[in-house]
This record gives C-alpha cells, structure tokens and sequence, in this order.
C-alpha cells in the first residue's frame, strides 16, 4: 500500500478490513483484502463488474460473512450476523436498485422497522414525521414531502429518501453502490453535494462508480479492485484518471469511442409524426444504412419509448414508418423482426434475456424459425451458431455455450443479448443503453463492433445517457425532451454543449426534424 | 454418469419409485403381479393424459384449474349427443371431445387477450363448465352403450389395456414436441421469462393459447375414456382431476414457477401416486393414510427440488 497521507493518518478508521477472503463454492471472489474508512473520508471504490466490490459492500453490510481475516469497528473486531447488526454498528447501504416501498409513504420507509414509539409500545406517526422532516432539511431536501407516497417519486427524489433512511440509523459510515448510475447531470450534482454535506458532518463514505468525474471532484481517496484483489489504495491527488484506469483493467485500453468512417448509404428507416402517448409525440427522422443515429436525452424525455413504439411493443396510434421505402404497420416485436428490425432493450436482465436459459438458447431465440425451418430443432445448427457467435462476438464463458446465462458477466450478457439480435441478419438495430452496467473492457469491445457493424452497412440507432459516448459513437444526434425532438445535430457540431442545450430545451409548437 | 444428472430431480424420482415398486412387492402378493399392474396403467390413463398436458401448461409459468370440469362436460356431451340427439357414438364422442377442446381454447383466450392470472381465469371455468355439465345432465345418467364402445375403456390390444396404448403414444408425442421443436422451446422460454420471450418475437399469446387448447383436449378425450372404462355417464365425473394431476406434475420436478420440468417426470410421478394408492391398499392401508403419504412426498419432492437448486447457484 503506497499511499502517504500526513493531515489524515492520524485520523483512526471507523471501519476496517484485516486480510479478508471469500469465496463461494470453489471461486474466491476476495482474497486478503485490506480497506478502512475513516470518519469524515470519502472513498471511491473502483473495480470492473466482477472485481468484487459488491461481494466486498456485502460483507461491511452484514449480508455475507468473510472466510477469513477480521472485520473491525473502531479497532475492535466484530462479526455481523445480519444487515441489522451492521446497521447497529453504524453502517448503512445504499443500493443500486433502490429499496424502498412503493406503497408508503417517505415517512413510513424512512423509519421502517425502527419507528419511533409512545407508551404501551403504539407507534408514535407525529413524532416519526416530526424527525422525517428533519432528516430531509438536513440534507437540504426542503421540497420532499414526508406525506407523498414513494410510488409517485422520481429516482432521485428516492434516493435521497434512501439516504436519509441511512441516516435515521445513526449511520457513521453510509455505502453508496452506483449511486449515479441512473440520475441525470442535475441530480448528480445535487446528490454529490448531499455527499459533500454528510462528509461534513463527519460521516465516512464509500462512494462505489464507474464514472471517474465524480471520483474526482468527491474522494479524498480511492482503492482500485481488479479479480477479487486490492491493487492499492491512493490518495485522490497523487493519481490520474488514466492510472486508474490501468489499475482497474490491468491492462492498456482504447477508451476512445472508436467510431470509423462508414459509406452512409440510402435510407432504411422514415419515421413521420409518429405518436404514442404522452413520450412520442410527432417523431420525425430518418436512418440511413450505415449509420449511428444516436438519441440523446434525459431520463424521461421518451428515448426509450421511441424504441418500444418502432419494435412494436407499444405501438404508434398515429404516424407512418417505411422500411426501405416501404410503408409497413408494426404492432408486435416479430412483425418488427420480420422486417429487420432489432432491438436489444435497456433492461437486459429482464426484456433482453432468458437467464436461466444457455447460452445456446438464448442466442438462436429470436432466430428459430430459421433454425427450425419445420418444426423440429436442428441442434447441431444451433450449437454451430452459437459457437460461431461466442467466437466473434468474444463471449467469455467458463462452461461454453451450455452456460446458464445468468452466471455471465454483464458485458458477456450484453454480448449475448446482441449476439442473439445479429442471428436475424437486420437491418436496422435498435441499441438501448448498450453499455450501461458494462465493464471497461467490455464497453470498447461493444463499441468497436458497433463500428464494424456499421461499416457493413447495418443502420444503427444508438440510445444512451452517457453523453461522452453518444457524442463519440453517433453520426448523428437526435435529441429529445418530454417525448419530442428538440435537436439533429450532425457529428462536426456535436458537443456537450451543444447537446446538453437541446437536452432541456421545449419544442417549439411544429418542430421539423 | 455425470454427478449433475444423477441428483437431478427426474433421476431421483426414478430411484424413489423403483425402490417403492420393490417394497410394495414385499408388502402384498398381489402388487407386483401383471395383472395388477396393467390394471393400474388403466386407472392410470386420464389423469395421466390431463397431467402430461398440465406440465406443458405449468412450464408456460400458468395453471389449469378446469380440466376436471372440461371432463365430465364432455362425458356428459358424449351422452347426450348420442342418446338425445340421436348421433352415431363415434360422431357424438368427437363433437363432444370438440367441444371440450373448444373449453381449453377459451382459457387461452381470456388469459391471454384479458390479462386474467391462469390461476382466477380456470378457477372461473372450473365453476362454469362443471355448471353447464350439470345443468345438461339434470342429475341423469347416461347407459347402455354398445359393447364396442367399451373396447376403449375396458378392453386389450395385444393384451394390453386398449387406453394404456393411447397414453404411451400421447406422451412420446408430448415428449418429442416439448424438447426438440419450436414450440417447446418457446413453451419453456415463456416460462423463464415472459418479457424477454415476447421482446425476442416468440409468439407468446399464441403459444399460450395452444397450450391451454391442447390441455382442454386432452381432458376431453380422457373424458371419452372414463365414460368408456365405467359404462355410465354423470355430471360429477373428473371432480378433483385437477389436483391429482397437478400432484404428479410437481412431483415431477416441474416447476410451479415455470420454466422448468419434462413429460418424463410427470410419468414417473404419476406412476409413484397410483403405485402407493393402489399398493398400500392392497397392504391394508387405509385411503386416508395413503393421501397423508403423498402430501409429505410432494412437500419432500419440493424441498429436495429447492436444496438442489440452492447448491447449484
């Protein structure tokens, strides 16, 4: 561990990791990790999907045990049980996938299982509000109201009721899993400044992401995962961005979106006034063979939306789409299919793959009639394809094809996912946020096939919230806000600027595109 | 043989049942004669043909709560039709079988084009076939069917119980479909993961509706066989059908969460029920010490089937 810190060292960790392991079955996920967190210190921790951060959040969290080394609280060693013994030791989680209860109220979920109580053990409701809304004025969330009912909440606005859930266990040490993954740039850096309040206060943070902006501007300091490893520890100022990078991935990395030139041949998609509700409203474009269309917005300004009316899973109410000139009607995912459309969707887990199914059979799903032309499988056909695919598409899987998805990475799913797009030969592909919950690694390779793709001649319409990367992967960008297009801009103009401008802009009454 | 297919739960099963064959044998001189068995491979049939059905339906992740209605409505169609309107047998059991057939479709179609949960939408059935069954049959029996109807339910081919043949048959069938053609694929597909299955372009709702139609026929022509095996026709016949072959299903190793599970299975479990029903009566066991034996082997079945797939995550 090479790091000095002079003003810090002598402050005592609240939390410490001695030499700990774990495995599960014969893989060891950690081996003789050393970690503290101090009061008052933020600390990033980075490391690719599968590195071992959440097996590493989980033990501090009390929800798996170490096999080995010591788990230390102000310099005595403990073992926790259950979630509920590291919340009594002052450490609280929050997870990616917020956990909250749709049903009840800010209030309810923010004192659920500890509600403060009166006389004869009655919940006391005035006195658990009373404390709610002190919680959320500490954290300079005046406008959440105790009384509103989770469900009708946006995501941040969650999130900030997680924390102060955190915070209502006394918390001294407050675990934030990727907890940017899903908020748009005003509410990152609102929350960071909620973060920045905490530390204040003395609470020490272990800040979990991939984005290394915030890394940056947040951490005092930042330990680097790699393979169930720690590789080191350092203080924020003594490193660079591309350092850490190097940790993490152990090896070199073009991370530039490698976008190469492409013949932008003639149109394949024409989309007019199309409608859908209330987030597809009179969307106008037009894709041609070859290119990345990227669509650019807020979370909630209809990007995915749009894709779900083109694939036909909620289809137009109103509008004309012509494929290859053709004016075709698209009410269901297999007529989309039919006409060479592909759609892989932003919730892999869910919409994009059958997990418990093998690679095998995830791959050839979208294509089995040409696999089973009549009615029985051909099995070898199928096993060719997918050893095929895995091959190119540089799937990585213990087991070969017969691999249970599930036990994937979540690059290789989302390698699996496009892998099972590209057996219908489309024409037209639908990527929704193809990188999101992807490793370093994994990303450049998906972005270097996009690239290959596209020069091929497949048209390709790219959705992403990462603004870095549709800006460097898209031909062209469409923008949209509130379910309508407010900007085109081609590649020579397109810059954060640029593009974070048309982001929040409201479409004029007729806006052509 | 690989460790992984041993402690499958088909594989199990298979060792359960054998070791149950063996200590019935024991048990009664009666049991394990060919006689007695292929008698039991005949009461066996119906539920057997609704259960290789059922697993097909349980896999899609659904449940079919009215097959047992689906039978006796058609029993009692097969009655009427012939006694009442005058039909041929064979023109009056096929409309019947029809019609049946026709009951499995409009499950289908209200799960599938109204959203119904499986569960509430057969439950709704369930009441309503039985309903009409009764209202047609105004609480008559239907008798005195020519000999050669009772070929189907009573006679041999080739000294063989005439309906065993029609199962052995139906359950290879359902055994190819189900793991080598498209549509078990999907059928499993749907099962695992619904969304990703319909957001791949697998036909879901017309699969679905298929699958309940054919579960509808299949009850339908056991309804046939049972008319034919006890030569009289009633309104109640098939009541509680449902479970029985549910039972053998899950203790099949089927999942009731879908995704899961094979005809092979739901063979052997059926062959498990009927071989301790029928062998602890002959040992002097009464009904209900036979049925509290079965419930612990499914809670047991099920409790195997979770350790095992705890220790493969």
């Amino acid at each position: 561990m090479s790091s000095n810190f002079q003003e810090h060292s002598s402050i005592k960790p609240y939390v410490r990791l001695v030499d700990v392991s774990k495995s599960f079955g014969s893989v060891r996920v950690l081996k003789d990790i050393a970690f503290d967190v101090r009061p008052g210190e933020i600390h990033a921790l980075l490391g690719e999907n599968g590195a071992g951060k959440s097996t590493m959040i989980k033990i501090l969290s009390g929800l798996h045990q170490p096999d080995g080394g010591v788990l230390e609280i102000e310099g005595q060693s403990v073992r926790f049980a259950s979630a509920r013994d590291a919340n009594a030791a002052g450490i609280a989680t929050v997870y990616q996938e917020l956990l909250l209860f749709p049903d009840l109220t800010v209030a309810e979920n923010i004192f659920l299982g500890h509600y403060p109580r009166k006389a004869m053990g009655c919940i006391d409701w005035a006195e658990a509000r009373v404390k709610a809304r002190d919680l959320l004025d500490s954290l300079d969330c005046d406008d959440l109201d105790v009384d509103t009912r989770i469900a009708t909440l946006s995501v941040a606005q969650r999130q900030r009721v997680e924390i102060a859930k955190a915070l209502s266990h006394k918390a001294r040490i407050l675990i934030m899993d990727e907890p940017t993954a899903s908020l748009t740039e005003k509410d990152v850096t609102r929350l960071m400044e909620v973060v920045r309040n905490l530390k204040a206060r003395g609470v020490g943070i272990i800040y979990v992401s991939h984005r290394m902006p915030e890394i940056f501007a947040l951490a005092d300091r930042v330990s680097v995962l790699r393979d169930g490893v720690m590789i080191d520890t350092l203080d924020i100022a003594d490193t660079d961005e591309a350092t850490l990078v190097a940790m993490m991935v152990g090896r070199s990395i073009e991370q530039l979106f490698p976008k190469g030139e492409s013949k932008i041949g003639e149109p394949v998609l024409e989309v007019s006034k199309l409608n859908h509700g209330r987030l597809v409203r009179d969307i106008s474009f037009t894709l041609k063979r070859g290119e990345v269309l990227g669509i650019a917005g807020l979370v909630g300004s209809g990007r995915t939306e749009l894709a779900l009316t083109l694939f036909g899973i909620t289809p137009a109410t109103s509008g004309e789409i012509r494929v290859k000139g053709k004016p075709v009607s698209i009410r269901t995912p297999r007529q989309a299919r039919d006409l060479g459309l592909a759609y892989v969707p932003e919730d892999r887990g869910l919409q994009g793959l059958v997990k418990s199914m093998s690679i095998n059979e995830n791959v050839s799903m979208a294509a089995l009639d040409r696999i089973a032309p009549g009615l029985f499988l051909n099995f070898a056909e199928e096993a060719r394809r997918a050893v095929d695919a895995v091959k190119r598409l540089g799937v990585r899987a213990r087991a070969g094809i017969q691999q249970p998805v599930g036990e994937l990475s979540g690059g290789n799913q989302q390698k699996v996912v496009i892998a099972k797009w590209l057996e219908t030969t489309p024409d037209i592909l639908i990527l929704d946020e193809p990188t999101r919950g992807v490793d370093v690694g994994a990303k450049a390779e998906i972005h270097a096939m996009m690239s290959d793709l596209a020069a091929e001649g497949l048209a390709i319409i790219m959705i992403s919230s990462e603004l870095p990367e549709v800006i460097g992967m898209s031909d062209r960008i469409l923008v949209m806000n509130n379910g309508q297009v407010t900007g085109m801009i081609d590649r020579a103009h397109a810059t954060p600027e640029t593009v974070g401008a048309a982001m929040t802009k409201q479409a004029g009454p007729r806006e052509a595109a | 043989m690989p460790l992984r297919h041993l402690l499958r739960h088909e594989t199990i099963l298979a060792f359960v049942a054998i070791l149950l064959l063996v200590l019935l044998a024991f048990q009664s001189s009666q049991f394990f004669t060919g006689a007695n068995l292929l008698n039991q491979g005949r009461l066996m049939t119906e539920v057997g043909l609704v259960a290789i059905i059922m697993t097909f339906v349980i896999i899609t992740g659904g449940i079919d709560l009215s097959v047992g209605s689906i039978l006796g409505l058609t029993a009692i169609l097969t009655g009427v039709f012939w006694q009442n309107l005058g039909l041929p047998l064979v023109a009056a059991a096929g409309l019947a079988v029809a019609v049946g057939t026709f009951c499995g479709f409009v499950n289908g179609f209200v799960i599938t084009r109204f959203g119904v949960p499986p569960l509430i939408a057969t439950l709704a059935t369930l009441a309503l076939y039985r309903g009409l069954a009764e209202g047609i049959s105004q609480a008559r029996s239907v008798r005195g069917y020519p000999d050669w109807f009772y070929v189907l339910g009573q006679g041999n081919v080739l000294g063989v119980p005439t309906q065993l043949w029609i199962l052995i048959a139906f359950a290879i069938l359902a055994s190819v479909l189900l793991a080598a053609t498209r549509i078990g694929r999907s059928i499993y597909a749907i099962g695992a993961n619904e969304v990703a299955a319909f957001f791949s372009g697998l036909p879901v709702n017309r699969t679905k509706i298929a699958v309940y139609t054919a579960s509808g026929f299949a009850a339908a022509l056991a309804g046939v066989i049972f008319v034919s095996r006890v030569s009289t026709t009633r309104s109640d016949m098939g009541t509680g059908l449902e479970l029985d072959a549910i039972t053998a299903v899950v203790l099949g190793g089927t999942s009731i969460y879908g995704g899961r599970g094979s005809v092979i299975g739901t063979l052997i479990g059926l062959v498990v029920i009927q071989s301790l029903k029928n062998g602890l009566s002959l040992a002097g066991v009464k009904a209900e010490g036979t049925a509290v034996l079965i419930g612990l082997m499914l809670i047991g079945a099920i409790l195997i089937t979770t350790l095992l797939n705890k220790r493969r995550a």
